[in-house]
């Protein structure tokens, strides 16, 4: 159970801040496709970074930079260019599969991928915490990563709905005159959004690659930017909502890992179909009810 | 300004898609430019002279009869989805799900050529082929389906669909479809007489003609036909189409079904044609580059026929340059994203 | 006392165009001053001006005895100035203390949700406003809705309010609630002016007027000295009351029969309407025009009740069902739904019947015929342009009104129904199109004529009705008109 449990929290956590990061977006108005390639620049950054310097704080700098600098690329075309929101976040997925792909076999010189293995980023226990039974190994026995998962969160929901900044940010993703009337200016909100979304998700790569893997290899994201648009919709664009439909989606493939490891006959690629499936599902559940934010897509 | 009654009756959760038509052949020429530029700094970072692999690159994709038969080949997949997605992309429904179509498209060229009961001859190419462009569209209705009639956004259900797809077709590797003992998931090779047939001394299969044949119908459908009316309208204004009279879901599914149709076909030309037998994968990224293709036609059926011939010459090139001057072929993946992301800033709009 | 806003000798040109040339206006603190104008008398290149949205050629700016130039939004803003547009800068989703707190600095970085509300509280008791900070916008009727704005520029501590047009989406009461907030304005100490084109308004609640023709002063008046019809003289620079020469005609038999009709937002109602007779629906924006009018042209689904079209039961028919059984429709909103602006003017006439003769043959499109049809409709109907290849979003208004009003009129409609058709069209297009609607009622045709001008119904409607709330608030003939009693309609149960 507490295997269980774990696997699902160490699942969740890249597509918590994935989610966070899109939901910066989506609020600003522009829609979060590039979610997969910002995690596949962070992923890879972060590792180069921590490669370079050999220190894994700032493997994530590097990663919250790359992820920045790709949604830069997005902010651009998307609300400098007023270019459909979809396609060119799709477009930078493919840039980035590209890019890193291309950049991991001309820094090893050989044409071959760069090999580095680090030793993954390991638990921080909390003193005393982590003691408590059941609940200590899972709270409190976790990654870094994983607690600035919680508080990012947090800082999130703070930021959304506490502070002027979120209040027009939320505002640019519902109608931006009102925010050009009020004196801001939508434009730099959204790109400033974008451009934060890439770097929040940027970490998401980091945990994949610093914190679970210790290593980049190509396109290692494998399609969690989606998981992580469809949590963010799930949720509400909520950041707490969004993390527990993250927590969803990780405890549907920890279930699917742990039938495996009992030799349940059920085809591993059914199996592997089934976080794709679940999406699809919910978000024709959710159908009708879920109420995007009015000016969403639309060019300023 | 007071506009009234600007809250109409359909409420649109999102709008059309336009594309600036003035200058549009220097904006796409300007495009081309600038990842060609990108290009060079990058083959620079690897300390390749750019000048030498453009020019291995040219080589290698006009070198020989048989290099120009080769980017043909590759080229026929992009033009048959990416002509049907310039309709779609014209009646503004965003199709993400190429590469699942695609895919689907290649199963049901297996499917029907392991199960055809009769010789293996002309009639069960045929009939491969209508059944990859039936499972294509199929796989187009799926989206459509759910994103009719549950609201679900049409690029987030032919994206999800499209790992699916590809799970499905690994699936289907492993079981009915499959090479008992190959090693690999992949089906048993075809038998020649359903092979697509080759044209001489270029050696490519004749798909990227029949791709070019459909493209030129969809550009007769879209511009000479009230169809293809109604797809302009709807794609210009959902509000003006429904008070034209023209059923939008109707557009909708007309438009996803024949994109889906094409791609399939892209998939069964691709089987029947290149392997000769279904691999897992096989159709990997080739969704992006029909996006790629629709975007430099602009989004003009016909168009994609020299938009689709750029990628396909593109990649051969890449590959031969990769092989001469060892420069990674990923490259082409990112020259084809740069190109695409300099036409989004330069061409696309939603009004 | 020095005035709060001098504006001198403003000039500005617009290629050959002189939209302001040598305006001068003064606002007093704790005085309504009327701005009064036609569309394109200048009124909006002046307050453009006075907010920095655009350079004058000449004239000069004082604001609290502070030189206004070279300027922008923002500085006019920060500097006291702020105007209350006719469509509200409020975020729908939110709620009324979020739009309030929305940029603005005293909400503080990390926001003061608490201190705020109480200030709304406060100020909103003071004057009278009747608003709750923590109700959603999107609840709220578009009267309260000003009122945030109104709210909002007094919580900034604007000494200068500008509204435009305050009162056109407004039901009576709600004016008379407006007017008296403005009164409670003045008496703080604030200088409005108040622009607007409805005189019985400006008579009761400004002390002065200054009238605006053709990018100059035409005239000032203490209110002491004006009436209604000196001060439409002074606008217009000609008589205005000339009225459509409307005679009623014999009505036939009928044409267009609702009953109990139902659907969101709307009803039941009952209209009846016979051949060669005009109904005018009159009524706040917002009362279920939309949805009528949308109801009757199969764009919205029909909960319960009946429509008849000459006889044939049309309640569930489509879109297009409806336009073969011989109903036109011409749409209020122009832009999107009646034309598609990226297509050509031929593309546009043939938008609702691109699969008939002579637009198309055999199932293909017929371009040549498609383009001799289209030539002799822009000859029919007066549609200036280049050719029929010409976009349609490159005409004028009115132009562009003339190509709905081709093709829904040219098949010869049974019944039509025009919502808001001469929105935003200048005099000399705006009688063309009402001067059309006449002449297809006396070919026998029925129209029903939606409107929130309610001077034009009356110009043109045989019998008018009232809507409000979704419902036939009340209904009489033209001869039997009584004003007072058509207000009280107007204001029941409205938005």
């Amino acid at each position: 159970m507490i295997d269980f449990l774990e696997a699902a929290i160490r699942i969740a956590t890249p597509l918590v801040f994935a989610a966070l990061g899109g939901i910066l977006s989506e609020r600003a108005g522009v829609f979060a496709v590039g979610l997969e390639g910002m995690m596949l620049t962070g992923a890879f950054a972060a590792v180069i970074g921590t490669w370079l310097t050999g220190f894994s704080a700032v493997g994530i700098i590097f990663a919250m930079a790359g992820g920045g600098l790709l949604a830069t690329v997005v902010a651009i075309v998307t609300v400098r260019h007023r270019a459909d929101n979809m396609v060119t976040g799709l477009t930078s997925n493919i840039l980035a599969l590209g890019l890193t792909t291309y950049l991991m076999r001309i820094l090893s010189g050989s044409g071959r991928p760069l090999a580095i293995h680090l030793d993954p980023i390991g638990a921080w226990p909390v003193p005393v915490l982590s003691k408590i039974p059941v609940l200590g190994p899972i709270a409190f026995n976790q990654p870094p990563l994983t607690y600035l998962a919680v508080i990012g969160c947090a800082v999130l929901s703070v930021f959304l709905f506490r502070s002027q900044w979120g209040l027009k940010l939320c505002a640019t993703g519902e109608n931006p005159e009102a925010v050009f009337a009020a004196g801001a200016d939508p434009l730099n909100i959204r790109m400033t959004a974008v451009i934060g979304c890439g770097a929040i998700a940027g970490i998401a790569g980091a945990v994949l690659s610093l914190q679970q893997v210790g290593t980049f290899t190509d396109g290692m994201t494998g399609g969690r930017g989606y998981l992580a648009l469809a949590s963010l919709i799930v949720g509400r664009w909520n950041p707490w909502g969004a993390a527990l439909a993250c927590l969803g989606f990780g405890a549907a493939e920890a279930l699917e890992l742990r039938l495996q490891s009992l030799g349940v006959p059920l085809s591993s690629y059914v199996m592997q179909m089934a976080p794709y499936l679940i999406a699809l599902a919910v978000l024709a559940g959710l159908g009708r009810s879920s109420r995007l934010p009015a000016a969403i897509g639309k060019p300023l | 300004m007071n506009k009234p009654a600007n809250t109409g009756a359909v409420q649109l959760s999102r709008l059309p898609f336009t594309f600036a038509r003035d200058h549009v052949i220097w904006r796409i020429g300007f495009a081309l430019a600038m990842s060609l530029l990108s290009a060079a700094i990058l083959i620079l970072l690897s300390g390749k002279n750019p000048l030498e692999a453009f020019w291995a690159m040219l080589a290698g994709a006009f070198g020989s009869p048989h290099q120009i038969g080769v980017a043909l080949n590759r080229t026929s997949p992009y033009l048959f989805a990416g002509a049907g997605l310039a309709l779609c992309f014209r009646a503004g429904v965003i199709n993400m799900g190429s590469d699942g179509q695609i895919a689907m498209g290649g199963v049901g060229a297996c499917a029907a050529v392991l199960f055809w009961p009769g010789e293996a001859g002309l009639l069960a190419s045929i009939a491969a082929l209508l059944a990859a462009a039936i499972c294509g569209g199929l796989w187009a209705g799926v989206a459509t389906a759910i994103h009719l009639g549950r609201r679900v956004h049409e690029v987030l259900a032919t994206l999800l669909l499209n790992f699916v797809a590809l799970l499905l077709v690994q699936l289907l590797l492993s079981g009915a479809l499959g090479q008992p003992g190959a090693g690999f998931l992949q089906s048993p090779l075809m038998p020649r007489g359903v092979w697509l047939p080759r044209v001489p001394q270029f050696d490519f299969h004749i798909g990227v003609l029949i791709a070019a044949g459909l493209a030129a119908i969809i550009s007769f459908v879209l511009w000479r036909t009230p169809l293809g009316f109604a797809i302009r309208v709807a794609g210009k204004s959902r509000r003006a189409a429904a008070y034209a009279g023209l059923s939008a879901p109707g557009i909708t599914w007309r438009v996803m079904l024949i994109s889906g149709a094409m791609a399939g076909l892209g998939g069964g030309t691709e089987i029947l044609g290149l392997h000769h037998r279904l691999i897992e994968g096989f159709s990997s990224g080739f969704g992006f580059k029909a996006v790629t293709v629709a975007l430099l036609g602009a989004l003009e059926p016909a168009v994609t026929i020299p938009g689709a011939l750029f990628v396909g010459f593109l990649e051969a090139g890449a590959q031969a340059m990769q092989r001469q001057i060892g420069v990674p072929s990923s490259l082409v993946t990112v020259i084809e994203a740069i190109t695409m992301l300099f036409i989004l800033a330069a061409t696309v709009r939603r009004t | 006392m020095a005035a709060l806003l001098e504006m001198r000798g403003m000039v500005k040109t617009y290629g050959s165009l002189r939209a302001n040339d040598g305006v001068d206006l003064d606002v007093f603190a704790g005085e309504i001053v009327g701005l009064l104008g036609e569309n394109g008398s200048g009124k909006s290149t002046l307050m453009k001006l006075l907010f920095g949205m655009t350079e004058p050629d000449a004239g000069g700016i004082v604001f609290k005895g502070r030189e206004l130039s070279g300027h922008r939004p923002r500085e006019a803003m920060a500097a006291g100035i702020v105007m209350i547009h006719q469509h509200f800068m409020l975020v729908e989703a939110m709620t009324v203390l979020e739009n309030i707190m929305l940029g603005w600095e005293e909400a503080g970085k990390l926001l003061r949700r608490g201190t705020i509300a109480d200030r709304i509280r406060e100020a909103s008791e003071r004057l009278g406003l009747d608003l709750d900070p923590d109700v959603r916008v999107a609840d709220l009727p578009l009267g309260r809705r000003q009122r945030i704005e109104i709210l909002k520029a007094v919580l900034r501590d604007a000494d200068l309010l500008i509204l435009d047009e305050p009162t056109s989406n407004l039901a009576p009461s709600e004016i008379n609630e407006l007017l008296n907030i403005l009164r409670r304005l003045r008496s703080e100490g604030k200088g409005i002016v108040f622009i607007t084109h409805k005189m019985p308004e400006v008579i009761e609640v400004c002390d002065r007027v200054v009238v605006l023709r053709a990018g100059k002063v035409a005239g000032k008046a203490g209110i002491a000295g004006a009436d209604k019809a000196s001060l439409a003289a002074m606008m217009v620079g000609r008589d205005v009351t000339a009225p459509l020469s409307v005679e009623p005609k014999a009505a036939g038999a009928v044409r267009l029969d609702i009953r109990a009709l139902k659907a969101q937002d709307l009803g039941p109602l009952d209209l009846r309407l016979r051949g060669g007779e005009i109904l005018g629906i009159a009524g706040v924006d917002g009362n279920g025009q939309l949805e009528l009018a949308e109801t009757l042209a199969g764009l919205r689904p029909v909960e319960s009740g009946a429509i008849t079209l000459d006889g044939a039961e049309i309640t569930h028919a489509t879109a297009a069902r409806r336009t073969e059984a011989g109903l036109a429709y011409m749409p209020a909103d122009r832009s999107t739904t009646a034309l598609v602006k990226s297509m050509t003017i031929a593309e546009n006439l043939m938008l609702r019947d691109s699969h008939r003769q002579p637009f198309s043959k055999g199932g293909l499109l017929d371009r040549e015929a498609t383009r001799k049809e289209a030539r002799s409709l822009m000859e029919r109907f007066d549609i200036r342009a280049p050719s029929e290849q010409t976009l349609a979003g490159s005409l004028s208004g009115g132009n562009q009104q003339k190509i709905v009003i081709a093709r829904e009129l040219a098949r010869q409609p049974a019944v039509l129904v025009a919502h808001q058709p001469t929105w935003g069209l200048d005099p000399g297009a705006t009688r063309f199109v009402l001067e059309r609607m006449i002449a297809l009622r006396d070919a026998g045709s029925a129209v029903i004529y939606i409107s929130s001008e309610l001077e034009e119904v009356l110009a043109v409607g045989d019998r008018i009705a009232v809507l409000a709330g979704g419902r036939i608030a009340g209904l009489v003939s033209r001869a039997e008109v009584d004003m007072t009693r058509i207000g009280l309609w107007m204001s029941e149960r409205a938005a």
